[in-house]
């Protein structure tokens, strides 16, 4: 069952034309990989399918919804409740602690502290980063930044997540280690993953992979235009 | 390192590092003046013969009146309290990205030494450029205003002169001042050269430095009066040793008064990371915490002025009193009144004074939260890209601001309250006898018929207590709680602008 | 006989038009540089085992004059062995390396651009699902530490594979963009 489409997708900032009419779908507990080089549209078209941002022109449903006609607030309620982000670094908050991080998206819907406490805590058991429940972020390493990060989307266990480059910033091993924890953690939960990325490695945890080139799906997957043949002799 | 090679240093950097300069040379000026003007009235002469002498040569009562000038010198040094503290916050303008390059000096091998010596060469040469231009704004200033009236009579001061030395001393000093802070400010860059990427959290808070000041400058300011009766005369220990003690327990009070906000900032911070509800209370919990001392800065001009206008507000419940005593005692002996309405109006001139200081204030906290919600913006767009709504970031802000400021308003206010009674603490009138005729103007004119009527009039004497000037500190503590919801504003305005999704793109 | 595929990169070279022996030596060191320099004997006997086969025949000058002069040039049949080479997607196994280079190289430089094209895709896909098989055995629970290993070695080899494809794909684009403006 289709749970998140794209149609047509168009995005640009200001003259610079970012996508370019981008067809896709992405079904329940389906990961996608997103991958093109850098500058083809590929967190644009994130940000456009969690609805961080409208786009120009086309359409993104979700579960039979028009997204991209939503309000802003309309929106961010979405991000918060039925969406996970987790971007390559910079999301969690400098002066709350990890388990505060975590808790946060609770505490906007509405839960109690201590419960919110309390989801917090077993998230982080999850992704074996309990003992930093007290730290701050800044007083712990980039992969386990991440993790918190992660357990800061799946909180809410929503129901598409996107990731934008989660493992940019970490060595092989650990961002081997941080992806492996999200793809099994996501299909315990049937949540869908939608995996921006630049590295076939990253892609080959996904399902299937769409590749994207100057703002449009490239269905050979080359991601670029086959020169000419015939060198010169 | 070469003297070019440092100038050349500390010349480097941006748009944000030339408003720092400026703003700092600017600052500088403004104390100088106003210390200037202060000593000026000090170095007034009172003239041969009595103690309490009036200078003829005035026209304005605050002048002439040797009891009077005291009080004016203070309130013109008062007013270069908030200016400092503005001064202050101005140096912090730009800082991270300054202290970013200083680090990244240390990482090229540059000693601590060296690079605190960039630093402070920058602010100590942006101050002694203001203060220079103070003097001469001083100096031609004196020519300029040197207007004597039809009688002879100056409308300011401009006949006098300080002591040279004391001139020196401001003009040198407050760069040297301003030199001492940003090298104490720099501590945390020069101890380590990779500036404060990693921190642990200081979960001490501040320590009470905060009230050890306040009591310093309390005392300062009690002991003006009996000093000021001991060396009675000694117009030379007098001259230098009097705006000595305004200058040190207005500052030692004023600084007491900052470093205590950041007390109050890190306890708030505390209490409302434990009753927090939600998340907007949550993250300003989160960040009074982590930096209370962002709170205190940003506070601190506000403060000097509300601690001014307080002590201000005791000033004019002083000479209400002493007036409504006079009155009293006048009416008991059923003698007209010889009063003078003059103190009250200049009051109005201090309080004139007080909203100026104010508005500086005001200016300068909308500075120092606007640079904190943009230098953090690309936190706050990933936040709003995740989902939470802009409104629990803007109630985060509004929470910051506000929780700590009526604390810290509220001790300015008892703060300047007690210095003020510290420097006046109860009207005395003396007792005096008058001679009072009791028939027309005719009988008591001729002599031979005056001594019939007249009676001798004792009044007695009387001292009373200053009432507390609730009123007016209300007032005073509803205006600055203004200028920080004006400042409040002004901050979610930029909020709205810096979480736009653009922040997000790393390119 | 190398491990380079020498005969059917003979093949390749010829399918433009048919040259002399001399210039097909030279012109094989120089698309295949640090490929092991074909000694002048190899040439001529690869040479002589396709003709054989009837994948090549010679023209222009007799065999007499030696096989420097001789004119060589591709036969129907060479064209179809060349084809079907080309059309054969290499089994992404650990060690691709050598061919997947002479055939990439050939395919760009010498074929027609729907078939380099479809050759590419289809070469790009295989890596792609080698590459997504051996992460799922590295995820499977029942996965021993040879088992990671082993993987994670094809897997940083296929990367490096995928890499320098894309990469070569991209340099001979900018050449192109060069060369035909």
């Amino acid at each position: 069952m289709t749970q998140l489409q794209a149609r047509g997708v168009v995005r640009a900032y200001g003259p610079t034309p970012a996508l370019r009419g981008v067809t896709l779908d992405v079904a329940e507990g389906e990961i996608v990989a997103v991958t093109g080089p850098s500058g083809c549209g590929k967190s644009t078209l994130l940000h456009c399918l969690a609805g961080i941002l409208r786009p120009d022109a086309g359409e993104v449903t979700w579960r039979g919804h028009r997204i991209d006609t939503w309000s802003e607030a309309a929106r961010s309620r979405l991000r918060r409740t039925e969406f996970g982000v987790l971007f390559q670094f910079g999301q969690l908050v400098a002066e709350l602690t990890a388990a505060e991080n975590v808790a946060l998206p609770l505490l906007l819907a509405g839960t109690g502290r201590r419960e919110a406490r309390t989801a917090a805590l077993t998230w982080l058991e999850r992704f074996g980063v309990a003992d930093l429940a007290d730290l701050r972020p800044g007083e712990m390493s980039g992969g386990q930044q991440q993790r918190c990060a992660t357990a800061r989307a799946l909180v809410t266990e929503p129901w598409v997540l996107f990731a934008d480059e989660p493992t940019g910033a970490l060595d092989t091993l650990t961002g081997e280690q941080v992806l492996t924890q999200l793809v099994r953690l996501a299909r315990e939960q049937r949540t869908a993953v939608v995996l921006v990325t630049h590295e076939p490695r990253i892609a080959a945890y996904a399902d299937r992979e769409i590749v994207l080139r100057d703002g449009l799906v490239d269905h050979t997957g080359l991601g670029l235009d086959v020169p000419l043949a015939g060198g010169s002799r | 390192m070469r003297p070019a090679t440092l100038v050349r240093l500390a010349l480097a950097g941006n748009r944000t590092d030339t408003a720092r300069v400026v703003l700092t040379a600017l600052s500088a000026l403004l104390a100088s003046l106003a210390g200037m003007a202060a000593l000026t009235v000090l170095a007034i002469q009172t003239p041969a013969g009595e103690a309490w002498a009036e200078s003829e040569q005035y026209r304005n009562e605050l002048l002439r009146e040797p009891g009077l000038r005291g009080g004016t010198a203070f309130a013109l040094l008062m007013l270069a309290v908030p200016v400092l503290a503005l001064a202050g916050q101005c140096a912090r303008l730009g800082a991270p990205a300054r202290d970013r390059r200083l680090a990244a000096l240390r990482l090229a091998g540059a000693t601590p030494g060296q690079v605190t010596r960039l630093a402070v060469l920058e602010t100590g040469l942006a101050s002694l450029l203001g203060t220079l231009a103070g003097l001469g704004v001083y100096l031609v200033g004196r020519q300029l205003l040197h207007r004597p009236d039809e009688r002879g009579r100056l409308a300011l001061p401009t006949d006098v002169l300080p002591s040279t030395g004391a001139l020196v001393a401001v003009v040198l000093g407050l760069p040297v001042l301003a030199a001492a802070a940003t090298a104490l400010m720099l501590r945390t860059v020069t101890t380590s050269p990779l500036g404060v990427s990693r921190r642990t959290v200081r979960e001490r808070g501040p320590r009470p430095w905060a009230g050890l000041l306040i009591g310093l400058g309390l005392a300062s300011f009690v002991a003006v009066r009996p000093v000021a009766y001991r060396f009675d005369g000694n117009d030379a220990v007098l001259g230098w040793l009097v705006p000595l003690l305004f200058l040190a327990g207005g500052l030692a009070a004023m600084i007491g008064v900052v470093i205590g906000t950041g007390w109050i900032s890190h306890t708030c911070g505390r209490l409302l990371h434990r009753h927090a509800r939600g998340a907007s209370a949550l993250l300003a919990a989160g960040r009074l915490l982590a930096d209370p001392w962002a709170g205190s800065r940003t506070f601190a001009a506000l403060l000097a002025a509300v601690i001014f206008g307080a002590g201000a507000a005791v000033q004019r419940a002083y000479f209400a009193t002493q007036d409504q005593v006079e009155r009293e005692q006048s009416r008991l002996a059923g003698v007209a009144a010889d009063i003078n309405p003059f103190y009250l109006s200049t009051m109005d001139l201090v309080d004139a004074a007080v909203a100026v200081a104010m508005l500086i204030a005001a200016g300068g906290l909308i500075v120092a939260l606007v640079e904190g919600i943009v230098a953090r913006r690309r936190a706050y767009a990933a936040l709003v890209a995740t989902g939470v709504p802009r409104a629990t970031l803007s109630g985060s802000v509004a929470w910051q601001a506000l929780t700590p400021a009526v604390p810290a308003i509220l001790l300015a206010l008892t703060v300047g309250t007690m210095l003020g009674r510290g420097l006046f603490p109860s009207v005395s009138t003396g007792g005096s006898s008058t001679v009072v005729c009791d028939a027309t103007a005719a009988l008591c004119d001729d002599p031979a018929t005056r001594d019939q009527y007249t009676r001798i009039v004792q009044i007695a004497e009387a001292e009373r207590a200053i009432p507390v000037p609730l009123e007016q500190l209300a007032w005073l503590g509803a205006g600055a709680l203004a200028a920080v919801l004006v400042t409040v504003g002004v901050g979610l305005l930029f909020l709205r602008v810096s979480t736009a999704a653009d922040e997000l793109r790393t390119a | 006989m190398g491990r380079v595929s020498t005969p059917h990169v003979l093949l390749g070279l010829l399918a433009g038009g048919s040259r002399h022996g001399y210039e097909l030596k030279r012109a094989h060191d120089q698309r295949l540089p640090r490929a092991r320099p074909l000694a002048f004997g190899q040439v001529y006997a690869t040479l002589g085992r396709l003709e054989r086969d009837g994948l090549v025949a010679t023209a222009g000058q007799d065999r007499a004059s030696g096989p420097d002069r001789t004119t060589y040039a591709l036969t129907g049949d060479g064209r179809a062995t060349l084809d079907q080479w080309l059309s054969t997607v290499e089994p992404p196994m650990p060690y691709v390396a050598s061919t997947l280079f002479a055939k990439v190289v050939v395919a760009l430089l010498v074929a027609d651009v729907e078939r380099a094209r479809s050759y590419l895709v289809a070469q790009r896909a295989a890596h792609t699902a080698r590459l997504r098989e051996l992460t799922a055995v590295k995820a499977d629970p029942a996965a021993t530490l040879s088992d990671v290993v082993a993987a994670d070695f094809a897997i940083a080899h296929l990367d490096a594979d995928l890499r320098w494809l894309h990469t070569t794909l991209g340099r001979v684009a900018d050449w192109h963009r060069e060369v035909h403006p």
